[in-house]
């Protein structure tokens, strides 16, 4: 499998030639670059496995997958039918190769192997072939020598698909484990990916001449770098770079914000509905087309399904407002495409007519986005004026403020003795213990009982995961940190203006999110200036340098911005996105970003990801 | 004669520095020429059995430097042929890429070397593949001890164990006395066994484990589960209906619904659940059976530690108003306003929120007046609210 090399200069030609896919060239930095790439290696592989096929997913790639290729470019290349990974036989298709996408996981070699064991050699002469997601593993190939089906396969090959991008400044890996595999299990496989993914990217975009990162997880990966560019020492990257820089920050050096309740409009619709892959499934009964004549017409049950990117004009407009601002953009848009509209009562001649016409499917697509997202607004509205929602954000601003974060609190109690969701209550006790640096004892032990005995002794588990993980946690002798690294930081501003921000705080109304802070501050004046904050969180922080080819040097302009990667390790909040769009679009912010994650995470699945499932068979 | 015949041959002959003159004479891309040639001279050089390990070794970098082309790993592959295997660890240290370096450290059965190797690299799945190996050539207890002194390869066999081979965690967890991991393991354990006896053993065996880990938390919260198991099992018993593997709180929320009250007082007194707790759950069983009789009677049983506004609303949410409002006159005057409002009674909210002075509580009210809501109750909400601002 050929590796992605560095042969590849920016101005190689690409074809957009999908419309879903322009969205990413519009940032600062092309992905659509990487995105071409790899659907250039995915041609390669299917041609090399030559004839008509049939490719059998592990359905946890489908998702990822979706945003590189869509079905129409596997089925030019001769894919005929999709299966998904399952125990038993493979059905039946009259293809001549079957190919399986899978993750390097031994589970999927046993149900592999079953498959290719219980293929009837009699009926059909199939080829089998792997193609590894994102790499191969020596463990995997001796799993499936194990079975003895290692030697069935004509061609195992790896498809290096580390960071897909999501949008035209936002990559993922979409790592669903990442978070609990560093900092529960103590295995950073995910961070050799991440590593791995960093070197594909600067293949592509050129060498990065400065990283920068806070946390052992980044030292981890940064020191991964250094040492991967050892092994390709004598292939100089000749392309000029795009990023000046890379900022690598682990997630636990800012426990604090995906605990929060986002509240921008993305953030907001992530929370309550979860957003997947750039897609967002809503009930249906707002979206009924409501036509004359046709009432009493039964409502649609299947949810609908809508692609949230910066592509749609109004999305990029409104994603990353503070959901309270979005209101009066909506009127106004409203406004606007009515008196749009209302222009064909002025064209009067052929030729204004038909500029008039010319202009109607934008205007058309307009006025259905606006209809779409009024409906959104108006769900989340739904949740956000609720009494429920009002008393959980208080209670949330109160321990970022550092309000009685040291006794039981009582709407927490309340909430738990109504049977409140049980993620909600552990998204709570967690910020609580987060803001206080750990819980006294006997709090801790109450809220552990109370949770106990309310929920089941099955979540003991999962309470000791969270204290591993640092989220919930006994009081250790060290005072609590939090209220001067906030002070410090200036993590909470008061008077914050949601319709027209000046502060990145506006993304959760009053709260800055620390990990933002941290990127913000180190353009200007620099991390020299908070070195004793910095020493109050996780993990080491340091600075390390690239040697670029002599002439590669960048000349920039008078004024001209810097490019900053930065990467969350561990996750990122589509709120924390948000305050780092705000950053770069500010006069004299000196740098745009681009962003980069292992996944795209809110409270809710984060914590689910530390969760233990424990379940009895019946007695 | 082609020049890679002409290379050859001289290679063949061992006159190297010619064949590098004419490879860079003749611009030969370096893959093919003086790479080429270097690596035979290596491979050459390292059966020079007169000079030292540490000499040889020495020149052949000097003359090799980083090369990217050039595979230290097969010059070394070559002095370990020749025997010379410090010379080939010498070698090894040379190269870069470590997915070369491991493989050929264990085929010289430098096993410890390999692993810090494979751990250096960050690539897990290399780290593996010595684990399984070393797993296959030592014994238990050699092979536990290596694990021990790297814990980075000791996380990643236990994550191979967990899903692989559970029982090997249990055996790992004892070899480096991790209590409160063997505590989790039983905890684990014990879900998956099929009786309640089998249950209560492993159960027992966390305890243990988290009594020795100091983990005073963890072994109560089993103890009582344990106990929590011995109610459930004699309810099912005595009244025929599923109550094992209910949360204490589902159990007491059952137990209420078919009004064994005495059974309820029994399990709320045994766990010590908090007033406030056993109140809402309390109120919230006895109003999903409509028992509207026993609710009254509970309320007046003592004062209420979670106040009577609970009572309201949950009698609203039981679509029953007529009791709800019995209980409006008990809550205290912060609430009056929410509990008017609960049981739909505006215009007594607009009094009580008006005696209270509150824009916050008037505002409320207002955002529950609708199209059809009397004119002359919104004027009177309106002033009300001015006068309030006012202030």
């Amino acid at each position: 499998m050929t590796r992605i090399s560095g042969a590849w200069s920016s101005h190689d030609t690409v074809v957009l030639s999908v419309k879903m896919a322009a969205h990413l060239s519009y940032g600062r930095v092309n992905l659509n670059i990487l995105r071409e790439a790899a659907r250039k290696e995915l041609r390669e592989f299917l041609d090399k496995c030559a004839g008509s096929k049939a490719i059998v997913w592990d359905e946890y790639l489908t998702g990822p997958f979706g945003l590189i290729a869509q079905y129409s470019l596997l089925k030019e290349h001769e894919v005929e039918k999709m299966f998904t990974l399952k125990a038993g036989r493979l059905p039946a298709a009259d293809v001549k190769n079957i190919i399986f996408f899978v993750r390097p996981r031994l589970e999927l070699m046993d149900i592999i192997a079953e498959n290719v064991i219980g293929e009837d050699r009699q009926r059909s002469q199939r080829d089998f072939h792997i193609l590894f997601v994102p790499r191969r593993s020596l463990l995997c190939e001796q799993r499936l020598e194990e079975q003895g089906v290692l030697g069935s396969f004509i061609n195992i090959e790896e498809y290096i698909l580390d960071l897909i991008p999501y949008d035209g400044d936002l990559l993922s890996m979409e790592s669903e484990s990442a978070f609990r595999e560093c900092y529960l299990e103590n295995d950073q496989t995910s961070l050799y990916h991440t590593a791995k993914g960093l070197m594909t990217l600067q293949a592509l975009y050129g060498t990065i001449p400065q990283i920068f990162g806070k946390g052992e997880c980044a030292r981890h990966v940064a020191n991964m770098m250094l040492r991967m560019k050892r092994e390709f020492a004598g292939s100089q990257n000749q392309i000029l770079p795009v990023f000046d820089s890379l900022l690598l920050l682990d997630r636990n050096v800012d426990l604090l914000t995906p605990l929060a309740t986002q509240l921008t409009y993305e953030g907001l619709i992530d929370e309550v509905y979860s957003i997947t892959n750039g897609y967002v499934k809503l009930p249906p009964e707002k979206f009924t087309q409501k036509k004359q004549g046709e009432g009493g017409k039964d409502l649609p049950t299947e949810p609908k399904k809508l692609q949230l990117n910066s592509a749609e004009e109004l999305y990029a407009e409104i994603r990353d407002k503070n959901f309270n601002a979005v209101g009066s953009v909506l009127s106004k848009k409203a406004k606007i495409i009515s008196a749009a509209f209302e222009e064909r009562h002025n064209a009067k001649t052929v030729g204004e007519i038909k500029q008039f016409v010319s202009q109607l499917p934008h205007m058309q697509a307009a006025r259905s986005s606006l209809a779409n997202h009024t409906s959104i607004a108006e769900l989340i509205k739904d949740i956000t004026t609720s009494e429920s929602f009002f008393d959980n954000l208080t209670v949330e601003q109160e321990f970022m403020t550092g309000v009685d974060t040291d006794k039981v609190n009582s709407y927490i109690e309340d909430c738990i003795a109504q049977q409140d969701p049980l993620i909600k209550i552990l998204r709570l006790v967690c910020m609580q213990s987060v803001c206080n640096n750990g819980l006294k004892q006997k709090v801790l032990d109450y809220y552990k009982r109370e949770i106990l005995q309310t929920y089941g002794y099955e979540h003991l588990l999962t309470l000791s995961n969270l204290e591993k993980a640092g989220l919930l946690k006994p009081q250790t002798s060290t005072r609590n940190n939090y209220p001067t690294i906030r002070k410090t930081l200036k993590l909470w501003m008061e008077d914050i203006n949601e319709q027209n921000p000046n502060d990145i705080s506006y993304v959760y109304s009053g709260y800055a999110p620390l990990s933002v802070r941290l990127a913000q501050l180190l353009v200007r004046p620099g991390w020299r200036s908070i070195e004793e904050v910095l020493k109050m969180l996780p993990g080491p922080h340091f600075e390390e340098r690239q040697q670029l080819p002599s002439g590669l040097h960048k000349k920039r302009q008078q004024g001209e911005n810097r490019t900053t990667l930065v990467f969350f390790l561990g996750g990122v909040t589509y709120a924390e996105i948000a305050a780092l769009r705000f950053l770069s679009q500010m006069e004299d912010g000196g740098t745009e970003y681009v962003i980069a994650t292992t996944k795209l995470i809110n409270g809710t699945c984060w914590i689910k990801s530390l969760m233990d499932k424990l379940e009895a068979p019946p007695f | 004669m082609t020049v890679q015949v002409l290379i050859d041959r001289l290679v063949f002959r061992r006159l190297y520095p010619l064949a590098i003159e004419i490879c860079r004479y003749l611009k030969i891309p370096e893959f093919q020429g003086v790479s080429r040639v270097l690596k035979h001279w290596a491979c050459f050089k390292v059966q020079q059995k007169e000079e030292p390990d540490d000499v040889i070794a020495c020149a052949i970098n000097q003359k090799l430097g980083d090369t990217a082309s050039i595979s230290y790993s097969e010059i070394a592959a070559r002095a370990y042929e020749c025997g010379r295997t410090e010379l080939a660890i010498k070698l090894l240290e040379f190269e870069p890429r470590s997915g070369e370096q491991v493989p050929l450290l264990l085929k010289m059965k430098r096993s410890q070397l390999a692993l810090s190797k494979a751990i250096e690299s960050g690539d897990t799945d290399l780290v593996y593949t010595v684990v399984t190996y070393l797993k296959n050539e030592m014994n238990r207890g050699d092979f536990f001890m290596t694990l021990r002194n790297q814990p980075v390869a000791l996380s990643l066999y236990r994550q191979f164990c967990k899903h692989q081979e559970q029982n090997t965690l249990k055996d790992l967890f004892n070899q480096d006395d991790d209590h409160q991991e063997l505590g989790n393991f039983y905890v684990r354990a014990s879900y998956g066994e099929g009786s309640v006896e089998a249950r209560m053993a492993a159960l027992q065996n966390a305890v243990d484990e988290f009594n020795k880990a100091k983990n005073e938390f963890s072994a109560k919260a089993t103890e009582e589960q344990m106990k929590l198991l011995r109610w459930q099992r004699r309810f099912q018993e005595e009244f025929d209906k599923p109550y094992l593997d209910c949360s204490l709180h589902e159990t007491v929320h059952s137990l209420l619904l078919d009004s064994k009250h005495k059974q309820a007082e029994q399990l709320y007194k045994d766990f010590r659940i908090p007033d406030k707790r056993f109140w809402w759950l309390k109120i919230s069983a006895l109003a999903e059976k409509e028992d509207w009789e026993e609710l009254e009677k509970f309320s007046k049983s003592k004062k209420s530690p979670i106040g009577y506004l609970p009572f309201v609303e949950i009698c609203v949410k039981h679509h029953n108003k007529y009791e709800a409002k019995k209980y409006v006159t008990k809550v205290t005057l912060e609430q009056k306003v929410k509990a008017h409002l609960a049981v739909g009674d505006l215009e007594q909210a607009v009094e009580a929120a008006i005696e209270r002075r509150s824009e916050s509580e008037l505002n409320l009210v207002l955002s529950r007046c609708t199209p059809t809501t009397d004119r002359a109750l919104l004027d009177k909400i309106n002033s009300a609210r001015a006068g309030a601002l006012k202030k």
